[in-house]
């Protein structure tokens, strides 16, 4: 049966949104990211459940009210100087990185642009909010996911997800707090 | 269906209109956008160790105190000290924002160093005997300021050209204020002091605009444009019904106005160029060699045509003498060199600018502000380094009489320190320390005793200026309602004291709409204010509170150079 005219003319039109379609909305956000792992795949629920840690214990504040962030390995070797376990991974760790004192290069999934100032003990001591509001339940994980970063801005898919901009000034609006772009780009 | 051209025009079409209905463009935008901020040239905030640094800010006599967030030695954020016992944690939008002012795009960094050292030196050795070398200070009452006066007592025929700095209000005594267009509550004296003592005072607000000032005084008198010296007449016991005619008030506010002035006492009457009663503040002490100087002399009193040299120190912001005012008293081949942030002000005037170093780049002390009856010595901080190229305009000026005014500021706090008068207030915690200088370089702050029976000053102010009857060439009345802004405004904060409409901004000036249409001129339209000491292009608002004859500008200084001495003007569109 052959097909009106009219039909046919707009055949590849279509062909062409369908197309674009498809290639955008499934090849596309597997081609944006490139996912790294992370140096040491590391066990939040192990440290949580069998060292009894909090999430602070690591990710602590200093004396002068900054926040320490990933911690250094002075932080590690103080309990892994030698295995305390028997897992590959731990032994793996300690070879590359404890024992010759080198810095794990950790990929920071929450790393924000150079313009941003966030201050974690403004919403932390002062609002009260808890870790996994922004950060998720990382401590029930048993292992770190792959960063998945951006080819093209070299941020982690984390920030787009719920760590942009308008997240934030989202939830400022919810909380009724007060924002102005001096309070976070300084 | 073949493959033909078309077809593959439809296909790519029909591609692209689909690709807008998923996440690709709008995150390659988003994307490319956020790549440009790492580039090769992007500058980038240092990364380290954040330190905190005390400092006043520079940026008005008001001084607030400072404490300034630095990571790896960069300022990145100021904010106030709310301990200090003047400015009590406040900082307004240009001090906030004031580290940004070294990266300022308009900042000058360079000049004709040699060329202008050359001609003022030419000009001082061949000066006639009724020829004058002067040094005008735009800032008063530093220890920069003594070093000009001694300077000039060296030079030939030197001359110190200053207004007034040793007296002050006492707000805190005051219970009744009377306002003739001061901005009291935006901007004026210390804002700090002033929100701080604003419970112990009935403020009168009179000018002819509703400003901030008028909407939170206690009452806003709605006084004609220029009329301000038949009311302050009224109230000293003139003729109510002649203020009455000229202000456009009734006799009975004015009645009222004088009986709560003279039992609600004491009472403060602030005009724009003094007020009464002022009394008279001691400086902070100096050393005794640098009383050889030559004294502080004003404009007016200068003779025409006599001075050859001019030398302006803009390198602090201070108040802007018209040049109108300046020209007369100039000789035809005046060499005129200007020490400026940027080509504002007295740059578009003077044969030489030479580039100064901004705030915070250099050590300055700054003066007290009007609001302060005791006299104060504190430090502006060096947060960053100026770059190269800046000229001292002390180091000129003292080279120029060859005298070594490397450790001025030194000096002087040794000559306070000697005295042992006052008290310190130091942003660390130490009540005395035993290092004055070393205080003061970390912040701290000098404050005088209050001498026991200051003198009161008697001031002229409120007078009616010459112009006030050329209307028909300048059928606009002036009103400023806006306080003063510094020469640069950061970048960020320009969105907010320029662009956006809440300020009139450093060239805004604000009509009547019958005005506007009478003009030919629209809202944002650009046009000429002229007044009798020039002209400068402005940029319109069309508002219909401001009444009708009368233009309300704003704080720039070369508003404040056109229209400082003048009361009337006119626009003209471009």
């Amino acid at each position: 049966m052959k097909l009106p005219k009219s039909i046919t003319a707009i055949v590849p039109f279509v062909a062409g949104v369908l197309l674009a379609l498809a290639a955008g909305w499934t090849a596309f956000p597997r081609a944006i990211y490139r996912a790294q792992r992370q140096p040491v795949n590391f066990s939040h629920r192990v440290h949580a459940d069998k060292a009894g840690q909090k999430c602070d214990d690591c990710h602590s504040f200093r004396a002068d009210g900054t926040f320490a962030g990933v911690p250094t390995l002075d932080k590690c070797s103080g309990c892994h100087a030698v295995p305390m376990g028997n897992t590959a991974e731990e032994k793996a760790f300690i070879d590359r990185y404890v024992t010759p004192g080198r810095e794990p290069q950790w990929l920071v999934y929450a790393r924000q642009p150079e313009n941003v100032y966030f201050s974690h003990i403004t919403h932390v001591k002062l609002a009260g909010m808890k870790c996994e509001t922004c950060h998720g339940n990382e401590g029930a994980t048993d292992g770190l996911r792959a960063y998945q970063e951006d080819r093209v801005s070299g941020y982690s898919r984390d920030v787009f997800r719920s760590m942009k901009m308008d997240d934030c000034v989202d939830c400022h609006r919810r909380q009724g707090m007060d924002h102005s772009c001096l309070d976070c780009h300084k | 269906m073949t493959t033909t051209r078309r077809n593959l025009f439809k296909l790519a079409g029909g591609a692209a209109a689909g690709s807008l209905l998923t996440p690709a463009p709008w995150r390659l935008i988003t994307d490319t956008a956020l790549l440009s901020e790492n580039w090769p040239g992007v500058p980038r905030p240092k990364r380290g160790e954040v330190s905190y640094r005390f400092g006043n800010c520079a940026l008005c006599t008001a001084g607030c105190a400072v404490r300034a967030r630095c990571v790896a030695g960069q300022p990145v954020a100021l904010a106030g000290v709310e301990a200090h016992p003047l400015s009590r944690g406040a900082l307004c939008t240009y001090g906030i924002a004031g580290h940004h002012l070294p990266y300022h795009p308009a900042r000058l960094r360079q000049g004709p160093v040699a060329e202008a050292s050359a001609a003022v030196q030419s000009a001082i050795r061949t000066l006639r005997p009724n020829e004058h070398c002067a040094v005008l200070d735009l800032r008063p009452g530093r220890t920069a300021s003594w070093t000009y006066r001694r300077a000039m007592a060296s030079v030939r025929n030197g001359m110190y050209l200053a207004s007034e700095s040793n007296t002050a209000v006492d707000l805190a005594s005051a219970k009744t204020v009377l306002s003739l267009g001061v901005p009291v509550l935006d901007g004026w004296g210390t804002p700090g002091n002033v929100w701080a003592l604003r419970g112990g005072f009935h403020l009168i607000q009179a000018e002819p605009v509703e400003s901030r000032t008028a909407v939170m005084a206690d009452l806003w008198l709605p006084i004609r444009a220029g009329s301000e010296a038949a009311l302050l007449d009224a109230v000293r016991g003139g003729s109510a019904s002649d203020a009455a005619a000229q202000t456009g008030l009734s006799e009975q506010q004015i009645a009222s106005l004088a009986r709560e002035l003279r039992e609600n006492g004491p009472s403060l009457v602030l005009d724009r160029n003094g007020a009464s009663p002022m009394i008279a503040r001691r400086e902070a002490p100096v050393p005794e060699e640098w009383k050889k100087a030559v004294p502080a002399t004003q404009l007016a009193s200068v003779s025409e045509e006599s001075i050859r040299v001019l030398l302006i120190d803009e390198s602090m912001p201070g108040e802007y003498l018209p040049w109108s005012a300046i020209q007369p008293k100039l000789t035809s081949d005046c060499v005129v060199v200007s020490f400026a942030w940027s080509k504002e002000g007295y740059g578009r005037q003077a044969r030489f600018t030479l580039p100064a170093a901004v705030y915070p780049e250099v050590v300055d002390d700054i003066p007290p502000a009007i609001d302060s009856p005791a006299a104060m010595f504190r430090l502006a901080a060096a947060l960053v380094a100026p770059p190269e190229g800046m000229v001292s305009p002390t180091g000129f000026i003292a080279g120029l009489a060859g005298i070594d005014a490397k450790n001025a500021l030194q000096e002087r706090v040794a000559a306070i320190q000697k005295s042992g008068r006052g008290s310190v207030f130091d942003p660390s915690g130490a009540a005395k320390p035993a290092d004055l200088w070393k205080a003061l370089q970390a912040g701290a702050t000098w404050i005088d005793d209050r001498e026991p029976r200051a003198s009161v000053i008697s001031t002229q102010i409120a007078s009616p200026l010459a112009d006030d009857k050329n209307r028909s060439s300048a059928p606009l009345a002036i009103a400023f309602s806006e306080p003063r802004a510094a020469a640069l405004v950061s970048p960020l904060m320009s969105k907010v004291t320029n662009e956006s409409g809440l300020r009139l901004g450093t060239h805004g000036v604000a009509i009547h709409p019958s005005d506007a249409r009478g003009a030919g001129l629209a809202e944002g339209s650009r046009a000429r204010l002229e007044t009798a000491s020039g002209f400068v292009t402005v940029d319109i608002s069309v508002d219909d509170t401001v009444p009708p004859g009368v233009i309300q500008v704003g704080g720039g200084p070369d508003l404040q150079n056109v229209c400082g001495a003048n009361r009337r003007g006119r626009v003209v569109a471009l």
